[in-house]
């Protein structure tokens, strides 16, 4: 029976046993749809199950329970034709023989997708043209620099030019110049310009706000909420946001008795130490707020922002995107 | 949209993936030189200890005890051939058995897991490979050891003797594939792999007839193809006599080919819905 | 000092996390002999020869043998358990923390190698009960300080022959295939199997290697086989002494070099 839905997901659950008696449930009851040449990104923390919930779709791990289909075709009874219906791609550098050329490595790749043979010469440069890669053609792949090697993992993934992609973590680990071009291409290239249906996961908020068309929370194995990045952010019930900088070492808990504030988080950045509150209202709680840190660190910097996904992350789950639980 | 491939197609699709699979083997073996250079030189001198273990015993090369049991009486060519053969069990314990475990340290393993070809297209790519390296390294190895020790072999007899090594390797492949498998949910699956091959070893009749193993070694040599390969191979190069028929030979190594190639195939698809299940992919 | 204990008890408590393992190690040497056995039986259709005995000492080859395999779990577990040390803490994550800590990684070294021998040490006397108690091996253990003497002897040497592999395995990535050539290099030429005698370029080579002398020696003394004490004694000891200051000397200059140029991180 073949769909509009890209990817159908009923109800998926999987438990992994750790010991006797130990259980993790890394997804926990999963239902979404993607349409066709949707942008949809899975957004959560470490640990929140997204990489078992792409493994699942993409057929290298069998459900416990649960329906899952990926173009028209069942996972469990069609896995071959799920396969070949996607593309994955997955962050860090080792999916690549680095003892091999861009081209063998992509000449490889096309004969295990079954790209028909008079195709594949015209397809692998058209790939290492796109990526900008031409010129690195015949250099193994152990010395292509970190964004070369991701962009040349690109390459592999449409060497069969798939309709759907799953896109996991794409820019873990990228030096900012090649995030950027690797989210411009996931966006302008692959979604916008050849139609492809995306399922991304990241725990970067900004890459999700950018890229995605909707965006489902992913927390403890479980979609917590799931829209277009502009209601989840409407859908705060406090419109505004507090954010202190500071430096030091500060607990949640000497929040606890500030009125009129919801779901803080704290985070660490750059050396820094940034505490967000959600409120209505920012100015009556700014004395309290910056009392209470004077005591602990030294601030630096006050102002009132726009809700982020990040901030609506936290309010729907109490958990933070980099922090995780 | 087309539904699915057809089974020609399939066929073809399977058929390219192994030797692709092949190809990407040979191209990443010949990047380490030295190491492929040792591949060739390493026969040869584990040969060597079982021949000199039989010179210090025997006082030359010739045993009339072997003679009488065999209608072999040269050591050297006897053991020589068997240990010529049993090299295919590289091909089954390591290469196919390591196929996957390989793949895991490239770091390959689960995105050519999401190719759609059945997982074991690449422990038979393996098998492609390591067949064609394993017979080169015994060709070059039957002309340096036949040249330096005189070896007298029947050459009208390498045909039939090709035929039984063709199933002898595709019963070894059933093995081969067998280990591949239990590798998905064996931690220490490095331990089978040696434990096995050291038990055929044992009880294949490389260095010496069946004749000389206690009674139940000699009955569990009857469920192995390298048991009638090398003693096919042995009588159709060297004139072996046979206790058994060569019709026989034929047919029971093609009964237990067709047994260990179904067996290694249920428990390889056993194991890898196994992997899938308890996630153990990424803990190989 | 303390370190080198450390060591040896981080490395029992990594071993006995695979079981399967130590029962493995404990039963490969004894299972390559098997096959030696049976070719002994295929070719002279007895358990003793003469020929045999005119090079070796003594008729019966399957005592000869298994003395042979069980003597040489020493020089076996020194390449594989020295030699891959390093490469292990790659594989646990734990080898640049060890390089840069301020311990001298020779004493690391040296606390692996101090494991390996109490490890092949308990090793070698199970397989000795094995063959005593199942295979009906006779051996006479009254000369027991003249035993242990020669194999102290034999362990000193292996550990500069372990500090030469642990630096090989330093220098080279894929050391795996060089050591098992090494192994069957010292199968070929040492008397393991078979006395070096009986072909002129394996008795050339035998005398530099120290397994050669020990396994003389302890043939002599458990199998009562006629030797010379103090020639094969003093040779061992001399050989120690060379082995064990070119081993660490050659360990030093590779760790140095591998420092140098960085190439830790290639693994």
């Amino acid at each position: 029976m073949i769909d509009n839905g890209a990817i159908t997901v009923e109800g998926i659950y999987k438990v992994f046993k750790k010991g006797r008696s130990d259980e993790v449930r890394a997804v926990d009851g999963i239902s979404f749809d993607i349409k066709k040449g949707e942008l949809f990104g899975l957004l959560g923390p470490n640990g929140a199950g997204k990489t078992t919930l792409i493994k699942c779709i993409s057929t290298l791990l069998i459900p416990d329970s649960g329906a899952v289909r990926v173009a028209g075709y069942d996972i469990y009874r069609e896995p071959l034709e799920v396969r070949r219906h996607i593309g994955v791609l997955t962050g860090g550098e080792r999916s690549l023989y680095w003892k091999l050329n861009p081209v063998e490595n992509l000449r490889y790749f096309a004969a295990l997708y079954g790209v028909p043979r008079k195709h594949v010469g015209d397809r692998i440069d058209y790939l290492l043209e796109l990526m900008g890669l031409t010129e690195k053609a015949g250099a193994r792949v152990e010395k292509l620099s970190s964004g070369m090697k991701q962009k040349l993992s690109i390459a592999r993934v449409l060497v069969h030019d798939p309709p759907i992609l799953l896109v996991d973590e794409p820019t873990l680990g990228l030096d900012p110049y090649f995030a950027r071009f690797i989210r411009d291409f996931v966006k302008n290239e692959l979604n916008r310009k050849q139609g492809k249906t995306i399922l991304l996961t990241t725990h970067y908020m900004d890459e999700a706000d950018e890229l995605c068309g909707r965006i489902a929370f992913m927390n403890r194995g479980r979609i917590e909420a799931m829209d277009t990045p502009v209601r989840l952010k409407r859908s705060m019930p406090q419109k505004q946001v507090l954010e202190i900088k500071c430096q030091g070492a500060i607990e949640k808990e000497i929040f606890d008795r500030v009125p009129d504030a919801a779901g803080i988080n704290i985070t660490h950045s750059d050396g820094f130490v940034y505490v967000r509150i959600n409120t209505d209202n920012p100015e009556m709680i700014l004395s309290s707020m910056i009392e209470l840190i004077q005591q602990k660190t030294k601030i630096f910097s006050v102002r009132v922002t726009a809700p982020t996904l990040e901030d609506v992350f936290v309010d729907l789950t109490g958990a933070s995107l980099r922090n995780g639980k | 949209m087309k539904r699915g491939e057809g089974s020609t197609k399939r066929v073809f699709h399977y058929l390219r993936a192994i030797n692709a699979e092949n190809i990407k083997e040979w191209k990443i073996e010949l990047t380490y030189k030295p190491d492929f250079i040792r591949q060739f030189i390493e026969p040869f001198v584990y040969l060597f200890p079982y021949l000199l273990y039989g010179y210090a015993l025997l006082g030359g090369r010739y045993s009339e005890h072997l003679k009488d049991m065999t209608g072999i009486g040269d050591m050297v060519a006897y053991t020589f051939i068997g240990y010529l053969f049993i090299g295919f069990l590289n091909t089954a314990c390591w290469a196919m058995g390591f196929s996957l475990r390989k793949e895991q340290w490239y770091g390959t393993l689960e995105t050519i897991f999401v190719a759609p070809v059945p997982r074991w297209v690449y422990v038979a790519g393996m098998a492609l490979h390591s067949t064609c390296h394993q017979g080169l390294i015994m060709l070059i190895q039957a002309v340096v050891i036949t040249t330096f020790f005189a070896i007298v072999l029947k050459m009208g007899g390498l045909f039939p003797a090709l035929a039984l090594v063709l199933l002898m390797l595709l019963g070894l492949y059933g093995l081969g594939i067998i280990v591949a498998g239990l590798t998905i949910a064996l931690k220490q699956w490095w331990v089978v792999s040696e434990a096995l091959s050291t038990l055929i070893v044992v009880v294949t009749p490389i260095a010496y007839p069946l004749a000389v193993l206690p009674i139940v070694l000699r009955k569990a040599s009857m469920f192995l193809p390298t048991t009638y390969g090398i003693m096919g191979v042995r009588h159709f190069m060297l004139g072996e006599q046979l206790a058994v028929s060569l019709p026989t030979i034929f047919l029971r190594l093609a009964i237990i080919m067709v047994v260990w190639l179904t067996f290694g195939m249920a428990t390889f698809l056993i194991m890898d819905r196994y992997g899938r299940k308890k996630g153990s992919l990424s803990v190989y | 000092m303390w370190v080198v204990v450390e060591e040896v008890r981080k490395s029992f408590k990594i071993l006995l996390a695979y079981p399967v393992e130590v029962v493995f190690w404990i039963f490969s040497p004894l299972l390559w002999v098997i096959p030696l056995v049976f070719q002994g039986k295929a070719l002279i259709g007895a358990l003793s020869s003469t020929p045999f005995g005119a090079l070796a000492g003594t008729d019966e080859f399957i005592p000869y043998v298994l003395i042979g395999a069980i003597i040489s779990t020493y020089m076996f577990s020194a390449i594989w358990s020295m030699g891959n040390s390093f490469r292990d803490e790659t594989y646990y994550g734990t080898l640049e923390h060890i390089l840069s800590s301020p311990v001298r990684p020779a004493y690391i070294l040296l606390g692996k190698g101090l494991y390996n021998s109490i490890l092949s040490t308990s090793f070698v006397i199970v397989q000795l009960l094995i063959c005593v108690f199942i295979f009906g091996l006779e051996i006479t253990l009254v000369k027991v300080f003249p035993i242990f003497l020669f194999l102290l002897l034999l362990i000193a040497g292996l550990y500069g022959i372990g500090f030469m592999a642990a630096a090989l395995t330093l220098l080279i990535k894929e050391a795996h295939g060089v050591l098992h050539m090494f192994e069957y290099v010292l199968f070929l030429f040492s008397p393991i199997r078979y006395p070096v005698e009986v072909n002129p370029i394996t008795r050339a080579v035998s005398v530099f290697i120290p397994l050669t002398y020990a396994l003389i020696a302890l043939r002599g003394l458990l199998l009562d086989i006629e030797f010379n004490f103090w020639k094969n004694s003093i040779i061992l000891l001399g050989i120690d002494c060379a082995l064990l200051p070119l081993g660490l000397l050659i360990f030093h200059y590779i760790e140095k070099r591998t420092k140098t140029r960085g190439t830790l991180a290639d693994y």
